[in-house]
């Protein structure tokens, strides 16, 4: 079996030929965490629940634990937390709990122990009993997530899982899911909260006007634009002018003499030639600091990019 | 489809709706009582038993009068099989509840097929109840007055036909909540139930005054929605007796002066089968 748990190959969910998500190729490799990233309404949801079988697909195919989407053993090991979190408010949690559990085909005996492990997971230990009706959104979300949880699945596709939680419901999901890939279960996470996906991605997808721009390890992505901030003395206003891997470079602050720019190159590597040239034309390097770009930053990047071949392909 | 079949009784049983309609049936039941009471009553008084023409005056009341009763008991039925089963995929897919379900390994035809079960049984045995209420206070309460001669076969045949009403309609129910809204369903069913019921007076009215232009349009609304030729055929098996050289089963606007045939039956039955065939269909094909 492939080591990838999702495999698409151009596939797409069409509104008449609009919206959705369009001609997405992707891979997400077991064990990992994979964030999907999007603005609002770029396509996320619609693509998560076409690989449920929820949506049927326009175009192209896709494999989910080897399995192709819309089967039913494609859903075998599966839990899904929806982003329009709703579940019948008549029944209490633990109720709810016992039919998705009967669903999944545990015995009663497993069902007993499962679910008062993951009620526990989820932080819901004490209210599992009440009717959902008088939970409040948060408490929805995490008997959503213990629903996700139940079946002990090997892919777990959480869409939006904080976005009723406070900020210790938010860090106890990102704990949660550091948990659930430490046991080797793939997490693919949709969102569009940058910095809380950023602790727990190893890889990303982004997504923009239903197009995938691109995917891969993260951290591999936000190379693309290598940047170091270094501080020098005695340097002459355009040092930059006869370094041609400079590709950008801008002043940041300049105090008692000292500069700090912020500089841009061509690719990684050349931080040592950089320093070589700068010592050789007389500067004084007091500080260099690689720049970690933050998701956001990788995120934004790709966007703009994209942008960018889209106005240029319009005109 | 177990799981299913359990959260269906849960919801029905959870629902508002379902809990007036068993009260209200209740009352109902207790009003029917009351009326069969007064009625053996004022006839015992009025009539005495002694000569033919009173017996068979007494015989014409009573069948009247519990051929009214179950007449709107199949209406409190079909309304609660139309109201409790035409939302019952719809709603859930308007409000995103179906996703977590679905998104379970389980086809979608035992989703389908699990809520007709669960919506089928419930309805069958609510039906059922108010059907043998109506006969029981017919019996007990009416007493020699009001009592219609029942056989027990008469009485089974007549409960089977009467219970396919209810499952026919959770059948289109189901196919109307597969494909639009809940509201769209609601109107249409109740629509389309509403043309069976008008169809039905017409056509036994047609028979009676030998009009056959509207006995043609009875069938003509039994061929687009036949739960009426249900309601007829229960109330044929119920009233005809083979031994009875006078035939009540065909008396007055509850009885059936025009028989529905065997095919009708058959037409009925796969006209069910199909709608909830068409069901699953579309239900399996469409995004949710």
């Amino acid at each position: 079996m492939s080591d990838n748990v999702i495999e698409t190959i151009g596939l797409s969910k069409q509104y008449d030929g609009k919206g959705g998500c369009k001609q997405i190729t992707l891979q997400v490799p077991r064990g990992s965490v994979f964030g999907f990233l999007g603005q609002n309404g770029a396509g996320k949801s619609t693509f998560v629940r076409t690989m449920l079988g929820l949506l049927h697909p326009t175009a192209g195919s896709a494999t989910m634990l080897g399995y192709p989407i819309g089967s039913v053993d494609s859903r075998r090991k599966v839990g899904y937390l929806p982003e329009l979190f709703r579940y019948p408010d008549w029944l209490t949690g633990r109720q709810l709990l016992k039919h998705h559990g009967e669903i999944c085909g545990l015995s009663k005996s497993q069902r007993d122990r499962v679910i008062g492990e993951v009620v526990e997971v989820v932080g819901l230990g004490g209210r599992v009993d009440e009717r959902i009706r008088g939970y409040s959104k948060g408490m929805q979300q995490r008997i959503g997530l213990a629903c996700a949880l139940l079946s002990d699945p090997e892919l777990i596709f959480l869409d939006e899982p904080t976005s009723a939680l406070d900020p210790i419901g938010r860090k106890e999901v990102r704990e949660l899911i550091a948990r659930l890939r430490d046991q080797g279960k793939t997490i693919f996470l949709n969102s569009h909260l940058l910095s809380e996906m950023e602790s727990v991605c190893d890889y990303v997808g982004i997504i923009h006007r239903s197009e995938l721009v691109t995917s891969g390890e993260w951290r591999k992505l936000s190379a693309v634009k290598p940047q170091v901030e270094i501080t020098i003395e005695q340097a002459t206003a355009d040092w930059h002018a006869r370094l041609p891997f400079v590709t950008d470079q801008r002043l940041l602050k300049e105090r008692e003499g000292q500069a700090t720019w912020l500089v841009t190159l061509d690719q990684e590597g050349r931080v040592p030639v950089l320093l070589q040239e700068l010592v050789a034309s007389g500067a004084a390097v007091h500080e260099v600091v690689r720049k970690q770009q933050s998701l956001e930053e990788v995120f934004l990047y790709w966007v703009q990019q994209k942008e960018r071949e889209t106005h240029v392909a319009n005109h | 489809m177990w799981p299913i079949i359990k959260i269906t009784y849960r919801e029905m049983i959870s629902k508002r709706i379902f809990t007036i309609t068993v009260l209200m049936s209740l009352a109902f039941l207790l009003l029917f009582g009351v009326a069969t009471w007064f009625a053996a009553r004022e006839i015992r008084e009025t009539m005495g038993a002694a000569s033919g023409d009173a017996m068979m005056m007494k015989r014409f009341f009573s069948t009247q009068l519990l051929g009214m009763g179950l007449y709107f008991g199949s209406i409190i039925a079909a309304l609660l099989a139309i109201l409790s089963s035409v939302g019952s995929i719809a709603s859930e897919i308007e409000s995103h509840q179906i996703d977590t379900w679905l998104a379970r390994a389980m086809p979608r035809r035992q989703y389908m097929l699990g809520k007709f079960l669960g919506l089928a049984s419930m309805l069958i045995l609510y039906t059922a109840m108010l059907y043998l209420g109506l006969i029981a206070i017919n019996q007990w309460v009416g007493g020699g007055e009001m009592a219609v001669q029942l056989r027990a076969t008469q009485v089974m045949t007549g409960l089977g036909y009467f219970l396919l009403l209810p499952v026919i309609l959770v059948c289109v129910s189901l196919l109307m909540s597969s494909m639009t809204t809940t509201v769209t369903g609601g109107i249409f069913l109740i629509i389309l139930y509403g043309i069976s019921f008008i169809g039905g007076f017409v056509e036994q009215l047609g028979s009676l005054i030998h009009q056959e232009s509207l006995v043609q349009i009875g069938i003509v609304s039994s061929l687009i929605f036949p739960t009426d030729s249900l309601f007829r055929l229960s109330m044929l098996s119920l009233f005809e007796a083979v031994d009875n050289p006078l035939s009540f089963a065909s008396q007055g606007i509850f009885g059936t002066s025009s028989p529905p045939s065997a095919a009708m039956l058959y037409y009925t039955l796969g006209y069910g089968l199909v709608a909830l065939l068409i069901a699953i269909r579309i239900f399996q094909r469409r995004d949710v």
